[in-house]
C-alpha cells in the first residue's frame, strides 16, 4: 500500500455475512469423484496390511523382490513368480521435514515423510511417515520399524501402518 | 502364474476419493477443504438479485452523463468510467434480440423438445439478459418478438437468475 492510500477500496465481507445470509451468493461444490481398482498385486498387498503383514512379489528372472507387490516385473516385462512375506523393519532411504500439511497450512510439529526400504525387498522403497523421533536425529540409513494401528481400526490401506519409528 | 487373478467384479477392491469438501468429509473422513467455492455478487449484483428475490423486479444502473441504463447493473460506466450510483427499475417486458434452439442438454444428451435460449433486450436499455424462452411454438420464435419475464413464486425465489423461470411471449 502506498503512502497516499489509507484504505483499500471495496466492500469487506466476513464469514458471518455469508453464514447469516446477509449477502446473496452462489455455491460451487463440484462432485469430482473417482474410484481406483487396486488390481491383483496391490489388492493382496492391502489385504495383507489389514492382517498386519507386509507382502511383496518375487521375479525369478532378475531375482528382485518387488514392494509394493506388483503382478508384473517392469524390468523383465514378465509376470512375477511368487508372493514373499517381508519383515516390518527397514532402512530410511531418504526423508524430508514438512512444516505444512497437504493443504499448505502451517503445523508446529513437523511431519517427516520418508522413503523406507523394507528389509528383504529390492525396490526403491515405500513412502511413509517417521515418528517418535526428533527431526534433528533423522538420518539416511537409520533402521526403523513399523508401528501398526490396532487391528479393529485397520481398513486395508497403507495407513494401517501409523508410522515408522527408529530401533 | 501363482498370483491369482481376479475374475469377479465383486472381488475388486476399489479405492474411492474425490475433490469435494462435502464428499471428502463423508468418504475420506478428512475435514480438509475441497474444491468448494462461494461467489458473492458484488454491490450491483447484490442490488439486482435482491430486487429479483424480494420484488420480482429487474434493476438497472443509470449513467447520467452517457444517458444509458445498464442491465444487469454495474457500478462503473463502461464508456465514461464514471461511478454509477443511480438505480432504476426496468419493465419486465423486453424483446428477443437474438435466439438459438438447443437440442442437447448440458451433458450433451439429445432432447425431444428444444430449449430456446435468447438474449432479451429491454426498451431504452443497454445490455440485456440471456435466458430461456418458453410457452411458445418453436417455429414461431422470431427476432423482435415481445416477451415478458415469468417469475417463480416469492417463497421459491432465492436470489438467482433462475428466479425468473423463463420469458414468454406477450
Amino acid at each position: 500500500m502506498s503512502k497516499e492510500t489509507k484504505e483499500l477500496p471495496g466492500t469487506a465481507l466476513s464469514e458471518k455475512d455469508i453464514s447469516q445470509k446477509k449477502v446473496l451468493y452462489t455455491e460451487w461444490d463440484p462432485k469430482l469423484m473417482w474410484a481406483w481398482d487396486t488390481g491383483v498385486g496391490y489388492g493382496r498387498y492391502f489385504a495383507e496390511l489389514k492382517k498386519g503383514k507386509i507382502i511383496g512379489t518375487r521375479c525369478n528372472k532378475c531375482h528382485r523382490v518387488l514392494l509394493p507387490a506388483r503382478a508384473f516385473c517392469e524390468w523383465c516385462f514378465r509376470p512375477v513368480d511368487e508372493w514373499v512375506y517381508l519383515k516390518d523393519t527397514g532402512v530410511v532411504n531418504t526423508f524430508s521435514i514438512a512444516y505444512t500439511d497437504w493443504v499448505a497450512r502451517r503445523i508446529k510439529v513437523p511431519q517427516i515423510p520418508a522413503l523406507i526400504e523394507v528389509d528383504g525387498s529390492d525396490g526403491v522403497g515405500i513412502m511413509h511417515l517417521l515418528s517418535e523421533v526428533d527431526p534433528e536425529n533423522v538420518k539416511i540409513g537409520m533402521k526403523v520399524k513399523a508401528v501398526w494401528k490396532p487391528v479393529k481400526e485397520r481398513e486395508g490401506a497403507i495407513t494401517d501402518i501409523k508410522y515408522w519409528k527408529p530401533i | 502364474m501363482p498370483v491369482d487373478k481376479i475374475t469377479l467384479v465383486t472381488q475388486a477392491k476399489p479405492y474411492y476419493g474425490g475433490l469435494s469438501s462435502k464428499y471428502g468429509e463423508a468418504l475420506l473422513k478428512t475435514p480438509e477443504p475441497g474444491l468448494y467455492g462461494q461467489y458473492t455478487y458484488g454491490i450491483a449484483g447484490e442490488k439486482f438479485f435482491r430486487n429479483i428475490k424480494d420484488n420480482a423486479k429487474i434493476t438497472g444502473a443509470k449513467c447520467q452523463r452517457c444517458n444509458l441504463i445498464y442491465v444487469p447493473p454495474r457500478i462503473y460506466c463502461e464508456r465514461c468510467f464514471d461511478a454509477l450510483e443511480e438505480w432504476c427499475e426496468v419493465e419486465n417486458k423486453g424483446e428477443i434480440y437474438t435466439y438459438t434452439l438447443s437440442w442437447v442438454d448440458l451433458d450433451g444428451a439429445r432432447l425431444k423438445e428444444p430449449v430456446i435460449i435468447a438474449l432479451v433486450k429491454f426498451d431504452g436499455v443497454y445490455g440485456g439478459l440471456v435466458h430461456r424462452v418458453s410457452e411458445v411454438d418453436v417455429e414461431k420464435v422470431s427476432i423482435g418478438m415481445k416477451v415478458a419475464a415469468v417469475f417463480k413464486r416469492k417463497e421459491q425465489r432465492e436470489g438467482s437468475i433462475l428466479d425468473i423461470r423463463y420469458f414468454k411471449p406477450v
